[in-house]
C-alpha cells in the first residue's frame, strides 16, 4: 500500500470518505452534546438550532454536584476493568487450547461456548438472582463481574480464537524447534503478537460490562449502581429529562475514549513490534 | 503436529472458562428448556405444569411470530451486512498511517461507548417528526418538503432502526478487524507491489485471506449478537407502530416482561436453533480448514 | 506459567466460596435479623424501592425519607432504594427480585401489578393493620375498595398513596383565536378539536393541531375517555358504541387533527408538542401542570373531560405495599401509613402536584385553590382504571399501542381493533 500518491488522489481516496464516515458516526454524538447544554425551550421550538442560542452548563452542575455522578462511574469503571481482566486471561487460554489442540470434544465445546450467548438474558433473569442470592454476591459488584465474565467469556474466547487461527503456525514451530517448550513459544512469540487483537478482545470485553443494563439494574442497590442504571433513573414516568440524560451520556463516553485513546497504541505492535525475527 | 495421545493440556486450559460459564448459566438454562414444554405463565401461577409440544404448535401458528422472524432476518442481513462492510472499509483507513490517527481511532469508537440507553433515546430524537434534527437537515437539503415521521411510519420505521444499529456496530467491526490486519505480514504487500498488482488484487488476494478467520468469527459473533439485541428498538419504538419494528428478540422480551415464560422460552430456543443453523456453515468451513 | 497456578487456586477458591455460600441459605437480603415487634428501643432497618419521575422527586423522596428516621418513635430506619421507572419495567424487576428471594420490605406500586403479585402469594395482607390504624378513616372508603378490587379479591394488599386525575389541558388564546369555548359536551369537544386545527401562516399547511393524541404506551387512557364518550365502556369494547368511540380517535387521525406523529407518540411528545405551540389540546395531569405554567403562564387552563352518552377519565395511582416476605411488617406498615396520611403524604403531593388520598391534606389551601388541582377534583367522580386482569400489563404495554396504531393507519377497521383489544384483555371466547 506504499504506493506514492498525489495530495489529490489521497484526499478522495482517504480523507474525504473518511470524513464522511466519520460525520456520520459523530453526528449523534455531537447532537447529544448540543442537547445537553440546551435550554429546554430551544429543545422543542419550532427551529432547529445547531448550536444554542442560550448556553447552560446546568446540568453538568447538577450531575455532579447534586447527584455524585461520579460514583456510578467509578462503581462501573471497577466492574468493567475486573471483568476485562478475569475474561481476557480465562478466555486466552481457553482460546489458545481450541487452536492449537486437537482434542475430544473440542468441538462440542466451541459449539456450546457460541449457543450460551444465543439465549436471551431476560429468560435466565430470575434464576440468576436467586443463584446470585445464594452465593451471597447480590449487591456487590462480584455479581455483576460473574455474570458479565459468563457472557462476555464465549465470544471472546471465538474472537482470540479467530485471531490465533490467523497467525501462521511456523512462528511457534520454529521457536519449538529452537527448543522453547509450549509454554515458553507461548508466552515469547504468540503473546506479543497477539498483543493488539487481545486489546481489541478487552475493548470489546470492557463495552459490553459497560453498558449493560438488565443485570446492572437487578444485581445492583444504590451503593453500587452501574452507569447505564445511574442513566436510566433519569427517565420517570413524567418522561426524558434530557439535560441531564444526555450530560451524562457526555461524561460517560470521554473518559473511555480518552482510555481508548492510549490502548489503541498497543494495536499497531504485534508483528511490527519485533516478534517475527526470522 | 499434534500429538494423538491424550494430553491434559488442553482440558487444563478451558476449565476456567468452563467452570465460570457452567457456575453461572448452566441451571438457569435447563430451566428455560424445560419452561419450554409448560404452561409457564406467572400470571397465572396455579396453571403451571407440562403440557407437552404444545407451546411450540402455539407458537407455529402465530402469524405475529413469522413476521417477527422475516424482520429478524432483514435485521440481521442489512444491519450485519453494512455493518461489515464500513466496518472493513473503515478498519483499512485507520490502519493507514495519517496524522492524528490515534484521535481518529479513539472518537470512531464513540457509538459503541454509548450507553445502550441513551442510543435508543438519542435516535428516536434525531428521527423525531417534530422537532428531529434530520428531518430538519433533510428539508434545508431539499430532499424532502414535509417532515417525515420517521418512527411512527410503517414504511419508514424498519430502515431507522436498522440505520441505527449500522451505527452502532461499525466500530465493533472496524475494530476486530484493525485488530486482526495487524497479522498480516508487511512483505506479503512488498512482494505484492513488486508484481505490480492493484488494490483491489491486493486486498482480495492478500488481505481478506490473511484475515479470513477473524472475519469469519467477528461476523458470526455479530450477527449471533445483532439477532439477540433488544435494546435499541425497544427504547426506539418498543417495536411498533402495529408491531412494524418487532424483531424476534423484541418479541420474546415482550413476552418476557409479561411473564409468559413458557411462551418465551419456546420462541428463544426456535431463534437459537434458527442462529445454530446459521452458525453450521460456518463452522464447518472453519473446522474443515482447520484439519487442513 | 506462573499465572495459570495462581488462575487455578483462584478458581478453586471461588468455587469453595460458592458451594459454602450455597448451603447456607441468607435470609432475604433485605431484612435484618428476626424480630418482629418494632416497638420499644429494639432499632429495626427495613427496606424500601420506589422509583422517582424526576430529579426534584428523588431529592424529595430523601428528604422524607430522613424525616421518618428522625421522627418515628419506634427506633425504625428506612433505607430507601431508587429504581429506575424503565417504561413500567420497574414492577417486573420488582417481581424478579422478590420471585428470586430478595426484594425490599416494602415498595412504591402501580395498581396494574397486583394481580401478578397476589397470584404468586407474594404481597402482605394489610387488612388487620389498617382496621387497627388510627388514621384509616382519613382515606376514603371508596379508594380501598378500588384497592381490593385490584387484587382480585376482597383483601386489601395495597396502601393508598395518591392519585392523578386525567383532565384537558388547553390554551385560552388558541381558543379565543378560533372563536371557541370550552366545550360543555363530547360533540363540542370533537368539534373543538376541529375548529382549533389551523393553519396559522396561510402556507397550505397544518401549523397547529386540535389535540395531542397518545398513539404510545400509555395512550390507553386519554384514549378510554373517547370510548365512554360515545357510551361505550371497558366491559365491552365491541359494543357498537365502544366502536364508535374508536371510529371517532381513527377519524381525528385520519382527518389531520392530530399530529402525523401520534402512533409514536408518548407522554415526551404530546407535552413538548403542547408546549411548542403545536397543539392546541392535550390530556394529562397535574403531574405537567408546574411545567406547563412556566411556559405559558396564564395561558393554560383546564377542564375536565366532557360528557357525552358516558363520561369517564382515567385515574392513575401510586400506591404502596408491603412484601409477604418482610421480617418487619410492624415497621413497614408504620413508614407506609406515614407515606399515605402523615407528613410524608402532605410532602409528596405538593411536589409531585398529584391529588393526595389524605381527607385532612386534600383540605390545605395549595390543594383547594389550585385549578389544575380543581380539575382534577372534578373528575374524580366518574374517574376510573383500566380492568385489573392478570392480562392488563401485557395490554397495555404491548397490545394496545400496536392495535391502536394499525387501526390509525388504516390498515385494521375500528371493529376489527376492538375485537383484539377486546380478546386481549378478556381473552378468547
Amino acid at each position: 500500500m506504499q504506493h506514492k500518491r498525489t495530495p489529490m488522489q489521497n484526499f478522495l481516496l482517504l480523507y474525504l470518505p473518511l470524513f464522511v464516515m466519520l460525520l456520520f458516526l459523530l453526528f449523534p454524538f455531537y447532537w447529544t452534546f448540543v442537547t445537553s447544554i440546551k435550554p429546554e425551550a430551544e429543545l422543542y421550538g419550532s427551529v432547529v438550532t445547531y448550536w444554542p442560542h442560550n448556553l447552560t452548563f446546568e446540568s453538568y452542575r447538577k450531575l455532579f454536584v447534586d447527584f455524585n455522578f461520579l460514583k456510578p462511574m467509578g462503581n462501573s469503571f471497577v466492574v468493567a476493568i475486573i471483568t476485562t481482566l478475569i475474561t481476557l486471561t480465562v478466555s486466552m487460554l481457553a482460546s489458545y487450547s481450541f487452536s492449537r489442540f486437537r482434542f475430544a470434544g473440542r468441538k462440542a465445546f466451541m459449539v456450546l461456548f457460541l449457543t450460551n450467548n444465543m439465549f436471551p438474558t431476560v429468560l435466565l433473569l430470575i434464576p440468576l438472582y436467586a443463584i446470585m442470592r445464594s452465593m451471597g454476591l447480590l449487591y456487590t459488584p462480584a455479581s455483576l463481574v460473574l455474570s458479565y465474565a459468563t457472557f462476555t467469556i464465549p465470544f471472546s474466547v471465538w474472537l482470540l480464537n479467530g485471531f490465533i487461527n490467523d497467525l501462521p503456525l511456523s512462528l511457534e514451530e520454529a521457536a519449538m524447534v529452537d527448543g522453547c517448550n509450549r509454554a515458553q513459544a507461548f508466552t515469547r512469540i504468540i503473546f506479543p503478537v497477539l498483543v493488539p487483537c487481545l486489546v481489541a478482545t478487552g475493548v470489546y470485553i470492557f463495552m459490553t460490562s459497560w453498558n449493560e443494563y438488565t443485570f446492572a439494574v437487578m444485581f445492583t442497590n444504590e451503593r453500587n449502581r452501574t452507569i447505564p442504571v445511574a442513566l436510566k433513573n433519569l427517565i420517570g414516568q413524567l418522561g426524558v429529562q434530557w439535560d441531564l440524560l444526555t450530560a451524562g451520556g457526555i461524561i460517560t463516553i470521554i473518559p473511555v475514549c480518552i482510555m481508548f485513546f492510549f490502548a489503541q497504541k498497543r494495536l499497531v505492535e504485534g508483528l511490527t513490534a519485533g516478534a517475527v525475527k526470522g | 503436529m499434534q500429538r494423538k495421545k491424550t494430553n491434559i493440556w488442553p482440558y487444563l486450559l478451558i476449565t476456567p472458562a468452563v467452570l465460570i460459564i457452567i457456575a453461572v448459566v448452566l441451571v438457569p438454562a435447563l430451566n428455560a428448556i424445560l419452561m419450554s414444554f409448560q404452561s409457564y405463565d406467572l400470571r397465572r401461577p396455579s396453571s403451571i405444569g407440562f403440557v407437552g409440544l404444545s407451546n411450540y404448535i402455539d407458537v407455529l401458528q402465530d402469524k405475529l411470530f413469522w413476521a417477527s422472524l422475516w424482520r429478524t432476518i432483514l435485521w440481521v442481513v442489512f444491519g450485519v451486512g453494512f455493518q461489515f462492510v464500513f466496518g472493513f472499509i473503515l478498519a483499512n483507513f485507520l490502519n493507514k498511517s495519517f496524522r492524528g490517527r490515534g484521535v481518529v481511532r479513539a472518537v470512531s469508537l464513540i457509538p459503541w461507548v454509548t450507553p445502550g440507553v441513551l442510543i435508543g433515546l438519542m435516535w428516536r430524537w434525531i428521527y423525531d417528526g417534530s422537532y428531529g434534527v434530520l428531518n430538519d437537515l433533510l428539508m434545508k437539503v431539499g430532499l424532502i418538503h414535509e417532515p417525515i415521521a420517521f418512527l411512527a411510519q410503517e414504511s419508514t420505521v424498519m430502515p431507522s432502526v436498522i440505520l441505527t444499529i449500522i451505527w452502532q456496530g461499525i466500530p465493533f467491526f472496524a475494530l476486530m478487524l484493525l485488530a486482526g490486519l495487524q497479522g498480516v505480514p508487511g512483505e506479503l504487500y512488498e512482494a505484492a507491489d513488486i508484481d505490480g498488482a492493484t488494490g483491489f488484487q491486493k486486498l482480495f488476494r492478500i488481505t481478506i485471506p490473511a484475515i479470513k478467520n477473524t472475519i469469519f468469527v467477528t461476523t458470526l459473533l455479530r450477527i449471533i449478537w445483532v439477532a439477540n439485541s433488544v435494546d435499541v428498538i425497544f427504547n426506539m419504538t418498543g417495536g411498533g407502530p402495529a408491531y412494524a419494528s418487532q424483531t424476534l428478540s423484541v418479541y420474546v422480551f415482550n413476552k418476557a416482561n409479561a411473564l409468559n415464560l413458557g411462551y418465551s422460552s419456546t420462541m428463544s430456543l426456535l431463534l437459537t436453533f434458527l442462529l445454530l443453523l446459521v452458525a453450521i456453515p460456518y463452522l464447518k468451513n472453519m473446522f474443515a480448514n482447520q484439519e487442513a | 506459567m506462573k499465572r495459570k497456578k495462581v488462575l487455578a487456586l483462584t478458581l478453586a477458591l471461588a468455587m469453595a466460596v460458592t458451594s459454602f455460600a450455597g448451603c447456607a441459605k441468607q435470609p432475604a437480603a433485605s431484612s435484618s435479623a428476626a424480630g418482629s415487634q418494632a416497638a420499644g428501643g429494639e432499632p429495626v432497618t427495613i427496606t424500601h424501592w420506589y422509583w422517582a419521575d424526576s430529579s426534584d422527586y428523588s431529592a424529595k423522596m430523601k428528604e422524607i425519607v430522613e424525616d421518618f428516621n428522625k421522627s418515628n418513635k419506634s427506633n425504625i430506619t428506612v433505607k430507601a432504594e431508587e429504581y429506575p421507572w424503565d417504561g413500567g419495567a420497574y414492577s417486573e424487576n420488582l417481581f424478579n427480585a422478590v420471585m428470586g428471594g430478595g426484594g425490599p420490605d416494602t415498595a412504591a406500586w402501580k395498581l396494574t401489578a397486583t394481580p401478578l403479585f397476589t397470584a404468586n402469594n407474594l404481597l402482605a395482607n394489610l387488612d388487620d393493620y389498617v382496621a387497627k390504624w388510627e388514621k384509616k378513616d382519613d382515606i376514603d372508603q371508596n379508594i380501598y375498595n378500588i384497592m381490593k378490587q385490584a387484587g382480585g379479591s376482597d383483601k386489601l394488599y395495597v396502601m393508598p398513596w395518591n392519585i392523578q386525575v386525567l383532565y384537558v389541558y388547553y390554551r385560552p388564546s388558541i381558543f379565543k383565536k378560533a372563536g371557541v369555548e370550552v366545550p360543555k359536551t363530547y360533540e363540542e369537544f370533537l368539534e373543538a378539536i376541529k375548529k382549533t386545527t389551523m393553519d396559522t401562516n396561510g402556507d397550505g399547511k397544518t401549523d397547529v393541531y386540535g389535540f395531542g393524541m397518545r398513539g404510545a404506551k400509555g395512550g390507553q387512557e386519554p384514549w378510554g375517555s373517547f370510548i365512554y364518550g360515545r357510551g361505550g365502556s371497558f366491559e365491552n369494547l365491541t359494543s357498537p358504541e365502544s366502536v364508535q368511540g374508536m371510529q371517532d380517535f381513527i377519524d381525528l387521525y385520519k382527518n389531520g387533527y392530530v399530529p402525523p406523529t401520534a402512533t409514536q407518540d408518548g407522554f415526551n411528545e404530546i407535552i413538548a408538542n403542547f408546549k411548542s405551540g403545536k397543539t392546541a389540546m392535550t390530556i394529562h395531569h397535574t403531574g405537567s401542570s408546574k411545567g406547563m405554567v412556566e411556559t405559558f403562564g396564564d395561558d393554560v387552563a383546564a377542564f375536565p373531560f366532557p360528557k357525552g352518552k358516558g363520561q369517564w377519565t382515567s385515574m392513575g395511582d401510586t400506591e404502596n405495599v408491603i412484601f409477604e416476605a418482610s421480617k418487619n411488617k410492624d415497621a413497614a406498615f408504620e413508614w407506609v401509613s406515614y407515606l399515605a396520611a402523615g407528613e410524608g403524604q402532605e410532602k409528596w403531593c405538593k411536589i409531585t402536584g398529584n391529588v393526595p388520598v389524605s381527607k385532612t391534606v386534600q383540605e390545605l389551601p395549595e390543594f383547594k385553590d389550585d385549578k389544575f388541582m380543581k380539575a382534577s377534583i372534578e373528575g374524580q367522580s366518574y374517574a376510573g382504571i383500566i380492568p385489573i386482569k392478570d392480562t392488563t400489563t401485557e395490554w397495555i404495554s404491548t397490545i394496545w399501542p400496536n392495535t391502536v396504531a394499525s387501526a390509525l393507519s388504516g390498515k385494521e377497521s375500528a371493529a376489527d381493533a376492538m375485537k383484539t383489544l377486546q380478546e386481549g384483555l378478556y381473552g378468547k371466547k
